[in-house]
């Protein structure tokens, strides 16, 4: 993997960029209704409506607009939220990190989960072991991720007291505290897709023939599975770990709901239903600029896993 | 012994009275979790009721509503008198009252407030003072409002969340290029003349507000109010995790519980399961135009369509199946909790037979409506899927059209619908406001439904100015008995606030405005 690959992959994410601005930006417009409307409920009248429009240049045809929005995003100001009233920058620095702390603990909840119980499916395959581990993984994929959160919540925080009833916490060892349960739930549907393809992926490594080969060599087992076995069954699992942070970002909304975690999730879907534009772009260019990083990384973890990767 | 006996009363009066003042408790927190956060603590600016609710317990108004919502009570003015011609309005200001921050409130800064408030470029609520011409303050406590017209609404307008009273040379001196701005920085930092002061706020996650030390109002212990030394306001969004955090103990209290859980927290012995009476009501608009935005007729332009479509739902049922009887009939377009209020009776009752005959004589039958619902919303799809039914047994059928909150309002100032559901809640102590919003075409085409009856209209204006109180609700008793017959709406039923608290809370109130009242709470030990 060297540095110009992984600078020419930096630089393929700015077109990318550019155009989900330019969409993102006429997509929400072409959605009915507008922002002030949705603001101002049912006891605006309409010249409330087209004062409150003025006041927000929202009477400017879209393209003006536009290159009003591009101006001020390269003088890193990405506009005022029209429903919260603060500016969209501050919101991101507030919650995306919320997000990004939630879906980081469950990504390693997941593969703390997944992976010691693929394997050990993996190796007793077709056992009774194997079929309660693949069951009970199925059980929880085909749980919807707030029925599972709300009845964690129930068991292990209002009854048992074990752990806060949702909410945020105000340092980082309470954050961890507040952002188990909903990490544990965030992670469930996601280690069951990772372990049953890791699983499939072992048993496919194990029988290799430079399997055979490093047992032949008298390698001792363990060896022969983490440096042969796992690195090598491991590749496709990374590969769809990083395909489904985009699915994890999406639970996450879910989740901040029913635990009521100040994260982005939330945002997102209340701005998109306020038709709260400058919040609805800001996060979006956020969001697409993290799923593009985080595809990179993934791509430089498979590299380094198989060096055939990257290669030119 | 006379001398023994009245030592002894004495006794035994002192002794009541330190019962009656152990009875308070002062001090400590108390966690009220919130469905939705505020948005903006601007009296004027605001938009919404997450907003309006809030703000009574930061800014004091001149005058205060009463606990049933109809009447008012002294405020931070304790007196006011209307002149003979009702053209001039006079307060008396409260003596020693001061904002949270030590300062006095004086009559400028009621001045700045109210013109502000009258403001027609600023907000949507100005509407509550358009009688005011002038603001003239006399000396040091006495403002003298000049009207335009005399005004019955004053009062209740004057005790309404947009009026109060903020301290404008404060607001003048926020960072801001415009008054707006301007606000908009004061609001992030309020200084406030209420119960509580602001002290914190983290956006979706939680409020913080604490005592005023200054605030000019008694409590039964002969101190200042409020009891409580602070208040959080953590935002739940989900309706069951609120519910769990209350019942685990982690919160005091929890807002908006839904109908289906009412019963089921009435019988927790942790907790009080409060209805409050609200202004509330739920119905159906109605776009009576002869055509729709397609050009197509509307059948719900005919009257008698629209009387056969109010008498074919059964209400009792609905309001079983929807509130689970936490709701009750209305006998107006207006809740039983707005002044004024008059009707013979629960409207439309029940009568199928009463339907099909108007159905028949309308010469519009097996007829096809359709209805803007708000997606997500389980009260939306329980009352129009129950209505559904039922009007198939009178030969109409309901589309029913599931759309999100920004398209529904924008088809709805559009008059692009044929009907929607609605909610509805008084801001003010008076029937004007829903009146001018439901029946007085001028203002938004009657809920933008278009139906208009020039008596009501006149009946409207006339009320604004009428100040005999027996002629005004007359006006109004007449103005009930046309919309009621006309049948602009689906009437459906009012329901109450339902709020659920630990049995340790007290002296809370939700008024029927809505407003939150946390200046008499207090925790029992």
């Amino acid at each position: 993997m060297s540095l110009n690959y992984v600078i020419v992959r930096l630089l393929q994410i700015l077109p990318t960029f550019f155009l989900i601005m330019i969409v993102c930006f006429v997509l929400v417009r072409l959605l009915p209704g507008d922002p002030t409307s949705a603001l101002l409920g049912i006891k605006a009248t309409d010249a409330d409506v087209a004062r409150a429009n003025a006041n927000l240049g929202l009477d400017q045809p879209i393209p003006v607009q536009f290159l009003y929005f591009i101006r001020n995003f390269f003088r890193g100001d990405l506009g005022d939220s029209i429903v919260l009233k603060v500016s969209v920058l501050s919101l991101i620095v507030q919650r995306l990190p919320v997000t990004l702390f939630l879906t980081a603990l469950a990504g390693l909840f997941a593969v703390i989960l997944a992976v010691p119980l693929a394997v050990l499916a993996a190796l007793r395959r077709d056992s009774g072991v194997d079929t309660a581990i693949r069951t009970s993984f199925q059980v929880g994929l085909s749980m919807p991720v707030f029925y599972i959160g709300i009845v964690l919540l129930t068991f292990f925080a209002a009854r048992l007291h074990w752990f806060p009833v949702g909410g945020f916490g105000a340092t980082f060892g309470e954050d961890i505290y507040h952002l188990f349960l909903p990490a544990v739930t965030l992670a469930l549907s996601l280690s069951a897709v990772l372990m049953r393809n890791l699983r499939n992926s072992i048993i496919e490594v194990l029988t290799a023939e430079y399997v055979d080969f490093a047992r032949a060599k008298g390698l001792r087992s363990r060896l022969v599975l983490f440096r042969h076995v796992l690195r090598n069954a491991l590749i496709p699992t990374v590969a769809l770990f990083g395909l489904n942070i985009g699915t994890l970002l999406g639970g996450a909304v879910i989740t901040e709901t029913v635990f009521a975690i100040p994260g982005v999730g939330r945002l997102l879907i209340d701005s998109i239903y306020g038709r709260d534009y400058p919040v609805i772009q800001g996060l979006t260019l956020a969001l697409a600029l993290l799923v593009s990083l985080i595809f990179l990384i993934t791509d430089m973890v498979q590299a380094s896993l198989d060096p055939r990767i990257g290669r030119r | 012994m006379t001398r023994f006996l009245g030592l002894l009363s004495l006794v035994i009066a002192l002794l009541g009275l330190s019962q009656t003042a152990e009875a308070v408790n002062r001090g400590g927190k108390m966690v009220y979790a919130r469905y939705a956060d505020s948005l903006f603590l601007d009296p004027v600016l605001n938009d919404a009721n997450v907003d309006i609710w809030i703000l009574t317990n930061l800014y004091d108004t001149l005058l205060q509503p009463t606990a049933d919502g109809k009447g008012v009570n002294p405020g931070l003015a304790t007196d006011y008198k209307v002149a003979d011609d009702g053209l001039t309005f006079t307060l008396t200001m409260r003596k020693g009252i001061k904002f949270s921050d030590g300062s006095p409130i004086t009559v400028d800064d009621v001045k700045w407030s109210l013109d502000r408030a009258k403001n027609p470029k600023e907000g949507i609520w100005n509407f509550i003072l358009e009688s005011v011409d002038t603001v003239e303050t006399k000396g040091d406590d006495t403002v003298i409002l000049h009207l335009k017209h005399p005004d019955p609404t004053l009062a209740a307008g004057l005790a309404t969340f947009n009026t109060g009273i903020m301290p404008g040379k404060l607001v003048d001196a926020a960072p801001g290029a415009t008054p707006d701005d301007k606000a908009k920085a004061f609001a992030e930092h309020p200084v406030g003349s209420g119960p509580f002061m602001f002290d914190s706020w983290q956006r979706g996650t939680q409020m913080v507000i604490k005592r005023n030390p200054y605030y000019w109002q008694m409590g039964e212990d002969g101190k200042p109010l409020p009891y409580l030394d602070e208040v959080d306001f953590p935002v739940i969004p989900d309706d069951a995790t609120r519910i769990l955090k209350l019942q685990a103990g982690e919160v005091d209290g929890a807002e908006l519980i839904p109908y289906a859980r009412v019963g089921e927290l009435k019988n927790d012995p942790n907790l009080d399961m409060e209805l409050y009476p609200s202004t509330k009501v739920t119905f159906l608009t109605m776009n009576v135009r002869p055509k729709m935005k397609d050009g197509s007729d509307n059948p719900l332009a005919n009257v008698q369509v629209r009387q056969a479509l109010n008498y074919a739902i059964d209400k009792a049922a609905l309001i079983k199946i929807v509130t689970y009887d936490v709701g009750k009939p209305v006998i107006s377009f207006m809740s039983s909790a707005t002044p004024l209020v008059s009707g013979d009776g629960p409207a439309y009752p029940y009568d199928v037979a009463k339907a099909k005959d108007l159905l028949q004589k309308s010469g519009l039958q097996n007829i096809e409506v359709s209805c803007l619902a708000l997606a997500g919303s389980a009260d939306d799809t329980a009352i129009l899927s129950t209505i559904q039914q039922m009007w198939a047994q009178v030969g109409v059928k309901l589309n029913i059209e599931q759309v999100d909150n920004a398209t529904r309002t924008a088809r709805y100032r559009a008059g692009d619908f044929q009907m929607r559901t609605s909610l509805w809640t008084d801001d003010i102590a008076d029937p004007s406001e829903i009146t001018s919003y439901f029946a007085y075409f001028p203002n938004i085409e009657s809920l933008h439904g278009g139906w208009q009856d020039k008596t009501v209209d006149k009946l409207y204006e006339d009320g604004q100015k009428e100040t005999d109180a027996a002629k005004r609700a007359d006006m109004y008793k007449q103005i009930q008995k046309t919309y009621m017959d006309a049948a602009p709406i689906v009437f459906l039923y009012e329901s109450p606030y339902p709020v659920a608290l630990r049995k340790n809370v007290k002296g809370f109130v939700q008024i029927p405005l809505g407003n939150n009242i946390f200046s008499g709470a207090y925790i029992e030990k």
